[in-house]
């Protein structure tokens, strides 16, 4: 299984860390595309787009994100786009994430450099 | 404007929960645009397809794991990776059990293979001719364009060349008009110099021609609008098998000159390879008409191909056409009265009456993968009722519904597709086997010669076998995967057969295949005694022990008519001396040998008019016509030695001419003058009818006149393209030299074609229903062959349930005759119903067959009452056999057996 519970703090998967910091980054313009796109860019991981929409729902249903819809657009075929933001969850979650990782990687300099 | 959303992305936003649905396709929308206007549109579609079949299949998985409590699995795309692991361990699953039951999968893969062979090889047909676009640019803006005789019934009939002048002139929905003929005044050139004589198959177009089907020359230059005046027209463009024929595909020939009938020829140009014409011209010429010949308005030898202007419809061409043709009949009531321009695509032109006959083919072998696909459902559906307890068993450990569902269907689509590969194999042998008996009538179909197993064919054959393992296989499945567990755990196959549902698929199963087959029985039995009806039709003379030739003379050294004249009078006069040759006669126009023109005459002293032209056929004929052909003559006289150029005219007519415009009198004695100018001929005799343009068309009036006597109306050179008919006691073909040395005794540069038996021409006449009645019987046989497994399989696996039900009744007493009447019953019942079905199905479906149908109605009640006895007969042999086994049950065994 690929989560566990590490006190009240979730432990976010690899994937689902990628995609919260990618919408960080994004900030107001982070929607599907512009997401796999930031992934594409940042890491060079061409993503598949169904696992990133399947995260982004995922993750809205444990409440680490929040959307809102924009209004529909011709170039669209009529139809909304779906905009992401943290809520204050998965801040903390990226924040013990990084906590983690870091305290992990601490003295590991030299083996892995 | 922004296009519409692909049909793809709205079918995704079906598949999708509600709350992604806008958003995933709306990004999908956004993505598949800017693809598209970076230009690669059809890459753009392919991949907005690919995309929403994948985000729909992730979708669905999704929920799916989510309903059922499966944990979700944060990682990327763990649930896809796993439906392609499971497809593929289903996939190896299916190939074991299926190498387990060979019995089972070599019937299902014959049936499918049989299916699926069939249907690919007349799709590849099909396909070919109508569906694939003709190899022309732009080719449906290009129309056919002909004349409408409703009188004569006939819809699409040549155009006079005064018409078609006229119609050049008025009509403004055309960006092009080109007239062309292959049976014109020019009739078969021979090409001399440069090795041997050679007839060569020339198409006579004006100028326009090319420019109107879109083709350029690859060498040279197009025809030129001055060329289609006479004295200017002596210049040729070669097709590219000639080129390379007889000039070794030298690209110097362009400027060279050609003899052909003896005039010198320039080669303007030379065709490109792909040029494709039904005719199979060997030379493009330029259609050059005499002044005369050109304000004919009563013969009719054009046809004509045009341009659609841009933006003009179809319908408004026709419009635009209907009114020229109002104005012609009004100006020229005697040539046009109800004479209407009509106007096709040119394709169906092309196609022409074959359509029909195709589509026929279509339906009969979507009926052949009806039927297998119903047998291999009943096949499937008795192995699921044995595969029972292994269900049981995995629906029991945990296997959910979907996913017994799932694995079901990968056997059947395994099934199909092994079965799609046989039939590819089949298709090919099939095509390779239809090209060697294709008639000569199919050899001129658009297309045909393209024929074959391509990429879009393969397609169609994936694409068929993936939707007959869907539809043999999804209702078994999804019967098989609904047995109780506990019950079917406990329970030892017991009582009778199987579940009351699955009984019933399986018998619905065999009333439809029983039914599909009668259907397909009654079509091919009408073919079958339409040709018979067809084959016993009189032809109005005697063809047995008649053989013909074709001669044509050269204008240049045979212009005069008496030259003419001289020519076949001494070769009539050798031939007569020659071994096996019993009479000799020549006309313009053979039976069966396509209509030929018609001419509008007059007749002496009739002052009512008649509402419609007063029209036949003229047949120039030798003296001695009538008696070699075997033509009796119903009245007056045949034509005889005195009448000659300086006797009296004379002319000869047919029954139906006499019918049609004398109802009441005796034709005989009367003067009639045949076309422009008037030339006064008596008529002499009435030669009985003959059919003319095949056996199932009714004699057109005619009148024939003698070879010996002038006659120039019809257009120059008319006469010098005749056929040779000769009565021998001798094969047709022993006659060839004896004909070449008397021809070259007397002229040794005219060449000469072929002696062919009589028989044989009229047999190509009926070629294609003859192809069409072999295969729809073909047909026919296998779907018999299919149900009848079906049939026997079913009643087969019924006799192996109820073994132990049988036993018990021997056991109480009851004989071998009570048990067989049970089966009988069940399968009687199942016949009758299945006859029944069929029989109204058939009823409904062969009313389209009418066309085809020759002497015959599409509800005759013998064929329906012979098909029907056929197929009860063939289902009893298919129950009695499995029947007879459950007599000799032996009750101690069958008991025992539990």
């Amino acid at each position: 299984l690929n989560f566990m519970a590490v006190g009240d703090v979730y432990a976010l998967g690899e994937f689902e860390q990628v995609v919260l910091l990618a919408i960080l980054r994004l900030g107001e313009d982070a929607y599907a595309v512009s997401i796999r796109e930031e992934i594409l860019r940042c890491t060079g991981r061409d993503v598949s787009r169904g696992s990133v929409y399947i995260t982004l729902d995922r993750l809205e249903t444990k409440g680490f994100l929040r959307s809102r819809l924009a209004d529909p657009t011709p170039e669209r075929g009529g139809r909304a786009k779906r905009y992401y933001e943290l809520r204050s969850p998965a801040v903390e979650a990226l924040k013990e994430s990084r906590r983690a990782l870091v305290a992990l990687w601490r003295g590991l300099e030299r083996v892995l450099a | 404007m922004t296009p519409r959303p692909p049909f793809a992305l709205r079918m995704l936003a079906r598949w999708l929960p509600g709350d992604l649905r806008d958003p995933i396709a709306g990004d999908l929308a956004e993505e598949y645009l800017a693809r598209r206007e970076r230009g690669a549109r059809t890459r753009a579609t392919v991949w907005v397809w690919c995309q929403a079949l994948r985000l729909a299949a992730v979708f669905r998985w999704e929920r799916l794991v989510r309903v059922r409590g499966v944990p979700p699995i944060a990682e990327e795309l763990r649930s896809v990776t796993t439906m392609w692991d499971r497809l593929r361990q289903d996939v190896v699953f299916s190939v074991r059990m299926l190498r387990r039951q060979p019995g089972f999968t070599s019937v299902a893969l014959i049936a499918l293979a049989l299916g699926i062979g069939a249907n690919t090889a007349i799709f590849s047909v099909v396909d070919g001719v109508l569906w694939r676009p003709l190899p022309f640019p732009g080719a449906d803006r290009v129309m056919s364009l002909a004349e409408q005789r409703p009188r004569e019934s006939r819809w699409f009939g040549p155009v006079s060349p005064a018409d078609y002048f006229d119609w050049l002139r008025d009509s403004r929905s055309f960006s092009a008009m080109a007239a062309y003929s292959t049976t014109g005044p020019a009739g078969a050139f021979n090409l001399t110099g440069n090795g041997d004589p050679e007839r060569v198959r020339p198409l006579e177009v004006a100028p326009a021609f090319l420019g109107v089907i879109g083709v350029m020359p690859a060498l040279g230059r197009d025809l030129r609008a001055e060329e289609a005046t006479l004295g200017r027209h002596r210049v040729v463009l070669l097709s590219d098998g000639l080129w390379r024929r007889r000039f070794g595909a030298d690209p110097s020939v362009v400027g060279r000159t050609i003899a052909f009938d003896g005039h010198p020829y320039e080669i303007v140009g030379v065709l490109p390879a792909q040029f494709w014409w039904p005719s199979r011209p060997d030379v493009v010429v330029p259609l050059a008409l005499a002044d005369r010949d050109r304000a004919l308005r009563a013969a009719h030898f054009l046809e004509i191909v045009a341009r659609l202007r841009d933006g003009v419809t179809p319908a408004q061409a026709q419009e635009d056409l209907r009114l020229i043709g109002a104005r012609l009949s009004q100006a020229y009531p005697l040539e046009n009265a109800n004479h209407f321009p009509n106007l096709r695509p040119l394709r169906d032109a092309l196609v022409g009456d074959m359509r029909p006959a195709l589509l026929i083919l279509l339906a009969a072998v979507a009926f052949v993968m009806l039927i297998a696909c119903a047998n291999v459902a009943t096949l499937l559906l008795a192995r699921a009722a044995s595969r029972q307890k292994e269900l049981s068993v995995r629906r029991a450990v945990g296997a959910t519904r979907f996913r017994v569902v799932q694995q079901m269907l990968t056997e059947s689509l395994v099934v199909a597709f092994a079965g799609g590969a046989a039939g590819l194999l089949i298709a090919a042998w099939g095509l390779a086997a239809f090209r060697s008996i294709m008639p000569a009538q199919f050899a001129d179909l658009p297309g045909i010669a393209g024929v074959g197993i391509d990429g879009r064919v393969l397609l169609a054959t994936v694409v068929l076998s993936a939707i007959t393992g869907m539809i043999f296989g999804v209702v078994p499945a999804l019967v098989a995967s609904d047995y109780r567990i506990g019950i079917a755990l406990n329970e030892e196959t017991r009582g009778s057969s199987g579940s009351v549902r699955a009984r019933r698929l399986r018998s619905g199963l065999v009333v439809a295949e029983l039914a599909m087959s009668l259907v397909l029985l009654a079509g091919a039995a009408l073919l079958i005694v339409s040709f018979k009806n067809l084959v016993n039709v009189s032809p109005g003379f005697q063809p047995a022990q008649l053989a013909i030739a074709r001669i044509t003379l050269p204008a240049s050294r045979y212009g005069d008519h008496a030259r003419t004249v001289g020519l076949f009078d001494a070769l009539y006069e050798r031939l007569r001396g020659a071994p096996g040759v019993e009479r000799v006669g020549a006309t313009t126009s053979l039976p069966f040998d396509g209509p030929g023109s018609r001419l509008s005459f007059t007749i002496e002293n009739r002052t009512a008019r008649s509402p419609f032209p007063v029209r036949a056929h003229p047949r120039i004929v030798s003296t001695d016509y009538f008696r070699t052909m075997g033509i009796p003559i119903v009245r007056g006289r045949a034509f005889s030695e005195h009448d000659t150029e300086s006797s009296g005219h004379v002319v000869v007519i047919n029954e139906a001419a006499a019918r049609r415009y004398w109802p009441d009198e005796n034709p005989v004695g009367q003067r009639i003058s045949l076309g422009a100018p008037a030339e006064w001929r008596e008529i002499v005799g009435v030669a009985a009818d003959t059919r003319h343009e095949g056996l199932d068309a009714d004699a057109a009036p005619a009148a024939f006149l003698p070879q010996r006597q002038g006659f120039f109306n019809v257009g120059a050179g008319f006469e010098r393209t005749m056929t040779l008919v000769i009565r021998t006691g001798r094969d047709a073909a022993s006659l060839t030299p004896i004909l070449r040395t008397s021809v070259a005794s007397i002229d040794p540069q005219l060449p000469i074609g072929m002696v062919r038996p009589m028989d044989d021409v009229i047999g190509e006449s009926i070629a294609p229903r003859r192809l069409n009645f072999v295969l729809v019987s073909a047909f026919a046989v296998v779907a018999l062959v299919l149900t009848a497994a079906g049939l026997y399989g079913v009643m087969a696996y019924v006799v192996a349930q109820r073994t132990r039900e049988i036993g018990v009744r021997m056991a109480l007493g009851a004989t071998r005759r009570q048990v067989l009447g049970l089966m009988f019953r069940q399968a009687g019942s199942m016949t009758a119903a299945g006859i029944a079905l069929g029989i109204t199905g058939a009823l409904v479906l062969t009313r389209s067959m009418t066309s085809l149908l020759f002497g015959v109605s599409a509800a005759d009640p013998l064929v329906y009452a012979g098909v029907s006895a056929i197929l009860a007969a063939v289902a009893f042999v298919a129950v009695a056999v499995p029947s007879s086994r459950a007599t000799r049950i032996d009750p101690l065994l069958a008991l025992r057996d539990s």
